[in-house]
């Protein structure tokens, strides 16, 4: 299943025209959307022709290169490439945590360019979640502060039943009281997990979540990515070197020099692994 | 390494900067303070020298008392005339002039006197010979005829007045009206530190001084080439017993060591301030330098790893502070300046009468000031370097850098508690042997503790402080409480210069406040009279005959007072007219009787100086005047202490055969019940008299709370800088913070978190330590002035009190304070790229 993309690919219309529901075989079986009806465009995050230059003149750097992207809803997707790529950097633009040099950025149906720091702060907040390869935890606040952070911030209560879900369901019920310091990585990534999941964003932004864990734990992480997308609804974004992380998603994004290089659908770690060697990388 | 120090520095040089401010601003107070004392000292000098430069002789009543003031000239007897003329008929004397002078005050236009008082108004003998006089004609004659006056320039100018013009004075033996035959200017100034000057000619300053035939002192200018020793000794067989003559050398001496001792006052009194100042900045680089070698833990491991040895850590660290000492130092040094000419605004401005000079700078100047900079940075940043060099090199692997090391509890308990009691030690030792540096010394201690101990409290009290603020604020008031409680030792050290000075401006409060209402309730318990008549020094005698003709007026007491010793040290003697004392004042006998033995001449005293001199009544005592010389006084009665009367009082009659011409210093009047409109008859009756303060009791009461409220005042604007300084520190700490929390904050951010909330956390930081700083200094500060009040318990504090309004207004203030300090670290923290603070390593 694995398919080069030609340079059409890239166009917006082509991602609009092939929907993964449409594409059969690849598509995995996903639960109800439970952020209702909030939103009424089918992707959860759009990208249009965005350019990312750092620095000027020689020292200019094309960390992303014209790149247009969509990420549907209820949705796994895996972004790879080697290092230096640009992943990272397309993911903040899309985040709303840099602006991009050129083009556009939606969630939803949110222009992120036209947004004051303000709403943009606020929709980050309401509407995304982040899980960070490191650092993700405020280290004055404990595991279940941490978690709930989000909502204190605009003073709201979460839901209970909800919380309880995804704190038994990570296994770090029994850890809530801890201060991050006091937790495995792997502790403090699922709490990280927590956080993303807590105010049922409808987006979920992870930057190599497993980087730093060994298989257990990565395991434990990238199930409950999975089982979050399949049961509850939420698109998950996740960059990450490895070609088994890779393959709990459904869809595999490949990036080079800033650009789009290739895509697969329903991807195993091996067909991940053959595509990156033909990548080079 | 040198170059790692330098490149260190200039890697921070925010740091260095806000650093460096606290120590600016302490040397620039220092520096103020030093070239401001050294500015007067000098104008006096010449001052002094314009006023006796000329003088070859002087020839004086010999001082009274041993250890009278030196130049009060209250203990010397006047001379007789004769011998002006004796000494000017000596061979080798070029001119002679006799010097009187007393008390002259000029009346405006409008009515109103002019100078304020208290020793800005002065009469004289004109001489009208430039050899000797400082005082220059510049415009018409000297006075000739009685009924002229001379004027100085400045209240010429100032109240419009002429030659020719009519001007009336109060004199001490009532007003009277004169015409101004000339304007004269002293040296090359208008008047002599604003003081105005009425000069009469010899025989009517002799007239209107009480002086009749005689002279206060006789000053004598020697021929060209006469031989001085053989002058003097000449003068000196002429002189009867009780005359001496001096060179007019030993004049200006004695006048500039009595100058320079006022001033001395002035300037260790500015230079403690000053000394305060850099001590709470000292507190500031050890809080930054401690907070920074925390964060560079790594780095200076990695020093250590690559071969740095300990003593090279420890030398960059110093020198980093020596740098930054040395360079905060220059800085101040120069805006020192500056500070001098404000110092010199606010001592003006609460009064203190000062001549307008250029400034001069010592060498000596710059020397102190730069070895106190540099040596509070170098002392404070000791104790960090010794952190620094026991960082060990496998820190720079570790993946966490420590907060600060939490085992040191015990021994900083036992450490701060040593100190604290021999702080507590050397105040209550400075207490009672009156030491004041004895109890500097112990409340530098006591504080020093107090920074050692704060930290153990720093974590439940920063806590409990920040609990309402979370409530109010939701999340971003959560964080910032958990923030302030996460370092409590870096909370304490931060919030410990605030503490310093909040527990000296609240100490002064509790003493002030216990004064004023002493005072108040001390006027209340003393004086039975309706009305108090005072001058702003001493009034014309015909006063009180004035004021016991009124009618409604039931009693009229006449105070005098005066000095004299009182075995054998300078005390001040009251003395009050016996017939209608009991009406007017209360005095609370203890044992003997008030107004028989008064007017028998016995002496009262109060219970305290009964008590350190065992004395009983009956005892007989040694006592001297200036006029009379020696005398024994037997002891009628013991009273109470009493702030109007002091602590010796006797009958009239005696103390007027004591004294030449005594002005009185107060009159005392009690009406019948029921008078109505009596201040108004009083007033009008005094009309003529506009130097006088006629007061109702409450008035009086009032005036004294307010000298004391000014004073404090005065106090307050000092301790200002301290507290600013306080502030830096908690902005320096702020910013270290933030920039140690890069990454927090980024994330914070990043998952939603808005810039508002982002500096109301900050902000709730900053009001928690500032608050927690000023909650303990407003604690201890009470303390000690409560401590403080009530050892002057014998004297004229009768109560403790405190005031809570006021420290409740400190508490505000240093919430609002924090608030303001946090102004810049929140902006810093809410502008904090999102991306770049999550990338930050
Ligand atoms: N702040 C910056 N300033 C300059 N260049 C930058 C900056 N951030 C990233 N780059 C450059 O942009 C390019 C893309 O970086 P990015 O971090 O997106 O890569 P990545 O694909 O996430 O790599 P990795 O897998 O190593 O995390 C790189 O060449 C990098 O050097
Ligand atoms: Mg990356």
């Amino acid at each position: 299943m694995i398919k080069r993309l030609s340079p059409l690919a890239s166009h917006p219309r082509y991602w609009l025209s092939g929907s993964p529901r449409g594409l059969g075989g690849g598509a995995r079986q996903v639960g109800p959307v439970t952020y209702g009806e909030r939103r009424r465009s089918s992707c959860a995050a759009r990208a249009v022709e965005v350019t990312k230059i750092y620095g000027s003149g020689e020292t200019a750097v094309r960390a992303v290169d014209g790149v247009s992207i969509e990420f549907e809803r209820a949705r796994f997707t895996a972004v790879m490439g080697p290092s230096g790529s640009g992943k990272s950097t397309l993911m903040h633009c899309m985040a709303g945590l840099d602006a991009p040099t050129s083009g556009h950025t939606f969630i939803g149906d949110e222009e992120l360019g036209l947004l004051n720091d303000t709403r943009l702060t606020d929709l980050r907040r309401d509407r995304i979640g982040f899980v960070f390869q490191s650092f993700n935890l405020v280290p004055t606040l404990t595991a279940a502060e941490n978690i709930t952070l989000p909502a204190d911030l605009v003073g709201s209560t979460v839901d209970r039943d909800w919380l309880n879900y995804l704190v038994s369901n990570l296994g770090i019920a029994d850890r809530l009281s801890h201060r991050p310091s006091e937790l495995s990585g792997g502790q403090q990534q699922r709490v990280a997990c927590a956080r993303a999941l807590v105010r049922r964003p409808e987006l979920i932004f992870a930057d190599e979540p497993t980087g730093n864990l060994d298989s257990n734990a990565s395991t434990g992480v990238l199930t409950f990515l999975r089982q979050a997308v399949r049961d509850h609804g939420h698109a998950v974004v996740m960059v990450t070197h490895d070609p088994k992380a890779a393959a709990y998603a459904e869809r595999v994004v490949f990036l080079a020099d800033g650009r789009i290089v290739g895509e697969l659908l329903a991807p195993t770690s091996d067909a991940v692994l053959e595509q990156m060697k033909r990548l080079g990388a | 390494m040198r170059k790692v120090t330098i490149r260190g520095l200039l890697a921070r040089k925010l740091r260095l900067a806000l650093t460096a401010l606290a120590i600016v601003l302490g040397v620039m107070f220092v520096t103020g303070t030093l070239v401001l004392g050294d500015t007067l000292n000098r104008t006096f000098d010449a001052l002094v020298g314009t006023a006796y430069g000329k003088i070859s002789f002087e020839i004086r009543g010999t001082a009274a008392f041993s250890k009278a003031s030196a130049y009060s000239g209250t203990d010397r007897n006047p001379i007789p005339a004769a011998l002006a003329t004796a000494v000017s008929r000596l061979p080798g004397v070029a001119y002679v002039h006799g010097d009187v002078s007393g008390y002259a005050q000029f009346v405006d236009r409008q009515g109103s006197a002019i100078g304020s008082g208290t020793g800005n108004t002065l009469g004289l003998s004109f001489d009208p010979n430039r050899q000797l006089s400082s005082y220059r004609l510049v415009e018409g004659r000297a006075p000739t005829a009685p009924d002229n006056v001379v004027m100085d320039k400045a209240t010429a100018t100032k109240h419009h007045f002429a030659i020719g013009d009519r001007v009336r004075v109060l004199l001490p033996g009532g007003a009277r009206t004169f015409t101004i035959s000339g304007i004269v200017t002293f040296g090359g100034d208008d008047n002599l530190l604003g003081i105005t000057l009425a000069g009469f000619d010899q025989r009517t300053a002799q007239a209107l001084f009480g002086l009749r035939r005689h002279y206060d002192t006789i000053e004598v200018l020697a021929a060209p080439r006469a031989d001085s020793v053989r002058l003097r000794l000449a003068i000196e067989k002429l002189l009867p017993r009780g005359v001496e003559v001096v060179s007019g050398r030993t004049v200006i001496n004695e006048a500039t060591s009595a100058i320079s001792n006022a001033l001395s006052f002035i300037s260790t009194t500015l230079l403690i301030f000053a000394l305060i100042s850099l001590f709470i900045g000292g507190f500031t680089i050890f809080n930054t330098f401690t907070i920074t070698i925390g964060q560079r833990t790594r780095e200076l491991a990695l020093l250590r790893v690559v071969g740095a040895n300990r003593r090279q850590v420890f030398g960059s660290v110093l020198g980093e502070a020596a740098l930054t000492g040395l360079l905060a130092s220059l800085i101040g040094l120069g805006l020192g300046v500056v500070a001098a000419l404000g110092l010199k605004a606010l001592l003006k401005a609460f009064g203190v009468l000062l001549p307008s000079a250029p400034l001069v700078f010592e060498a000596r100047t710059p020397a102190v000031a730069l070895a106190m900079g540099v040596g509070v940075t170098v002392l404070s940043a000791v104790l960090p370097a010794r952190r620094a060099v026991r960082i060990a090199p496998v820190a720079a692997l570790a993946d966490h850098t420590q907060d600060g090391p939490q085992s040191l509890r015990r021994r900083r308990v036992s450490a701060g508690s040593a100190v604290a009691i021999a702080g507590l030690g050397a105040l209550l030792a400075g207490l009672t042997e009156a030491s004041i540096l004895v109890v500097g010394i112990g409340a530098l201690a006591l504080f020093v503790a107090g920074g050692m101990l704060v930290p153990l409290v720093a974590r439940p009290l920063s806590s409990a402080l920040g609990r309402p603020l979370a409530a109010l604020l939701g999340a971003p008031g959560r964080l910032g409480r958990r923030n302030s409680t996460r370092n409590p030792m870096r909370t304490a050290q931060t919030g410990a210069a605030l503490m310093i000075g909040l527990a000296l401006v609240s100490m002064i409060a509790v003493l002030g406040n216990s004064l004023a209402t002493s005072a108040k309730h001390n006027v209340d318990s003393a004086v039975a009279a309706d009305y108090l008549v005072t001058g702003s020094d001493a009034f014309s005698s015909s006063v009180p005959a004035i004021i016991s003709r009124l009618p409604g007026a039931v009693a009229t007491t006449t105070v005098y007072k005066g000095q004299f010793e009182f075995r054998g040290s300078l005390s001040t003697i009251a003395a009050a007219s016996v017939a209608g004392l009991p009406k007017t004042v209360n005095l609370h006998l203890t044992a003997g009787r008030g107004a028989p033995t008064m007017a028998a001449g016995q002496l009262l005293v109060d219970q305290n100086t009964a008590n350190t001199n065992h004395l009983h009544v009956g005892s007989v005592v040694a006592v001297k005047f200036a006029q009379t010389g020696e005398a024994t006084m037997r002891i009628g009665g013991i009273y109470a202490y009493n702030p109007l009367v002091g602590s010796f009082i006797t009958g009239t009659g005696f103390f007027l055969s004591h004294f030449n011409n005594p002005l009185p210093n107060a009159v005392l009047v009690s009406t019948a019940s029921g008078t109505r409109g009596f201040e108004t008859t009083l007033n009008r009756a005094l009309a003529a008299y506009p130097n006088l303060n006629i007061q109702s009791r409450a008035q009086f009461e009032q005036a004294q709370q307010n000298s004391i409220n000014q004073l404090l005042g005065l106090i307050y604007v000092l301790l200002a800088l301290a507290v600013l300084i306080a502030l830096i520190g908690i902005v320096n700490t702020l910013l270290l913070s933030v920039f140690e929390r890069t990454r927090e904050i980024g994330l914070l951010r990043a998952v939603g978190m808005r810039r508002r909330q982002v500096r109301e956390m900050i902000r709730s930081e900053s009001v928690i330590v500032a608050v927690f700083g000023a909650v303990i200094g407003i604690v201890v500060g009470t303390g000690l002035g409560a401590a403080a009040a009530s050892s002057l318990r014998h004297s004229s504090v009768t109560t403790v009190a405190i005031p809570v309004p006021s420290l409740i207004a400190f508490l505000i203030l240093a919430a609002v304070l924090g608030l303001i300090a946090a102004t810049w670290p929140a902006r810093r923290a809410a502008n904090l790229d999102v991306l770049r603070a999550i990338a930050t390593e």
